[in-house]
């Protein structure tokens, strides 16, 4: 032992020295360069992890959206299709029902006018032939230029219209 | 790796050759010149030289180089400091991509990245302080600017730098702090009692007489634990040694080989040699890192034979 702290100058206080230069490299190492270099290091890590975490989570949120987004949108089409035919039959129906009234209102139109017509037909036959009967009356008392008495002359008329 | 070693062993040994022909060859000049007194010794000692003293405390050229790397150090750290950002810069994202292998690497250690996270801030230190270390020493006038003394009756050269690395007294601090640190952190892992019991194993025998029923063989079993904790003691030890020596054999051996070269031809011929040395210091440092990481790993994880 001796001989080896001869031979090597082994000196307890240079010992101390680079002991003391060690801590020295260790705690400035330590402390200006590696633990703010791994803490920066170790939030990079954290934060990408969480961005990739996020961006999952999206994606899925995404894709559930676009599920529910086709659900809703086929859900709307089926609705929109029942509808269209409710709408479609209604239409129909009432289509039918306006065709039917307004027949029934054009038929009723056309018998009061045919009724009106044979009512108008009948007072002007009537009239013609009361006019017709004066007609022939004053012409017959024209010609005869003699007036029968009123039945008579009546009954004439009749006779002759008959004719 | 084992190519590494391999490699590194052929370097010592052959650094060891030259360095005994140089001391040879200088003893003989040294015969001349304590018979001439006039030509300067330039020796490669294997301790490094006192440059000035403090009061009774010698500063070695070893640990002006240290003052150096530590003064390197903070500034390259407190210039670091100001830029370090969320969203990083070139040298932010080269240190990043530096951090991110080793701890890598130290995943393959300690198996878990908790803990190589625990430990790397001591652990990166070693490798920095270490490699700045080592390739200070290789930097063009450290080791050949220096001042002439004259001791025992002739003149000798004395480097002002010298590689920090090259110094015992260094590599032996380092190592000190690494097998004590270990030590630290496995008594803050496990727990003093089960700490201790891992070295002077009371537990062993206390276990006896409980399972001595379920299992005879804990009898001869339990006190060759006791026995291999001891060794571990030791263990503990050959660990400063190695790790120690290793290191300072390494580097010291390199600047040797470099100097054998320079002297052989100072031009051209060493450059191969320096490229060689920042590979090895490079590696040194790696070792000594690793290794301290391992006997870390070790002493935090509970007794498992």
């Amino acid at each position: 032992m001796e001989n080896l702290i001869e031979t090597f100058h082994i000196d307890i206080k240079l010992l101390i020295a680079q002991v003391i230069n060690f801590a020295i490299v260790f705690s400035v190492l330590y402390f200006f360069a590696l633990k703010p270099l791994l803490k920066v290091m170790r939030d990079r890590t954290k934060k990408i992890e969480k961005s990739i975490d996020d961006a999952q989570k999206i994606e899925k949120k995404l894709s559930r959206t676009d599920e529910e987004y086709d659900k809703a949108i086929g859900k709307a089409k089926k609705e929109a299709n029942i509808i269209m035919e409710k709408a479609n039959i209604m239409a129909e129906e009432k289509r039918q029902d306006l065709i039917k009234k307004a027949k029934n209102e054009i038929g009723q139109i056309i018998n009061k006018e045919k009724e009106q017509m044979q009512v108008e037909k009948a007072k002007t036959l009537k009239e013609i032939k009361k006019e017709t009967a004066d007609l022939v009356v004053v012409s017959l008392e024209k010609i005869l230029e003699e007036k029968v008495d009123n039945k008579k002359d009546s009954e004439l008329i009749r006779r002759m219209v008959k004719k | 790796m084992s190519i590494g070693y391999w490699n590194l062993y052929l370097v010592c040994v052959l650094c060891l050759v030259s360095y005994y022909l140089i001391i040879m060859s200088h003893k003989d000049e040294n015969h001349n010149l304590v018979e001439t007194h006039e030509e300067i010794v330039h020796e490669h000692t294997l301790f490094a030289e006192p440059i000035f003293n403090l009061g009774d405390f010698y500063v070695t050229n070893s640990l002006m180089n240290s003052w150096l790397v530590v003064l390197i150090v903070l500034i390259i750290s407190l210039f670091l400091k100001s830029r370090i950002k969320a969203i990083p810069g070139k040298i932010q994202n080269m240190l990043e991509m530096i951090i991110e292998k080793f701890l890598e690497i130290f995943d393959s250690v300690t198996a878990s990245r908790k803990r190589s996270l625990k430990f790397f801030p001591l652990v990166f230190s070693f490798f920095i302080f270490i490699l700045l270390s080592n390739w200070m020493g290789l930097l063009p006038g450290v080791g050949s600017v220096g001042q002439v003394v004259s001791e025992h009756g002739h003149k000798a050269f004395v480097p002002y730098f010298r590689g920090g690395t090259a110094d015992l007294n260094t590599t032996l601090a380092l190592a000190i702090i690494g097998v004590v640190a270990s030590h630290i952190f496995g008594v803050v892992a496990i727990g003093l009692w089960n700490y201790f019991n891992k070295f002077i194993n009371i537990k062993a025998f206390l276990e006896i007489p409980k399972k001595i029923m379920k299992d005879p063989a804990i009898i001869i079993v339990n006190p060759i634990k006791a026995f291999v904790g001891l060794i571990e003691i030791i263990g503990e030890f050959a660990k400063v040694a190695s790790l120690s020596f290793r290191l300072f054999g390494n580097i010291f051996a390199g600047e040797v080989l470099l100097a054998s070269m320079s002297a052989i031809l100072a031009f051209g011929l060493p450059i191969p040699f320096m490229f060689l040395e920042i590979i090895v210091g490079l590696i040194q440092a790696l070792i000594f890192a690793m290794l301290i990481l391992a006997y870390l790993t070790m002493n935090t994880s509970a007794e498992e034979h």
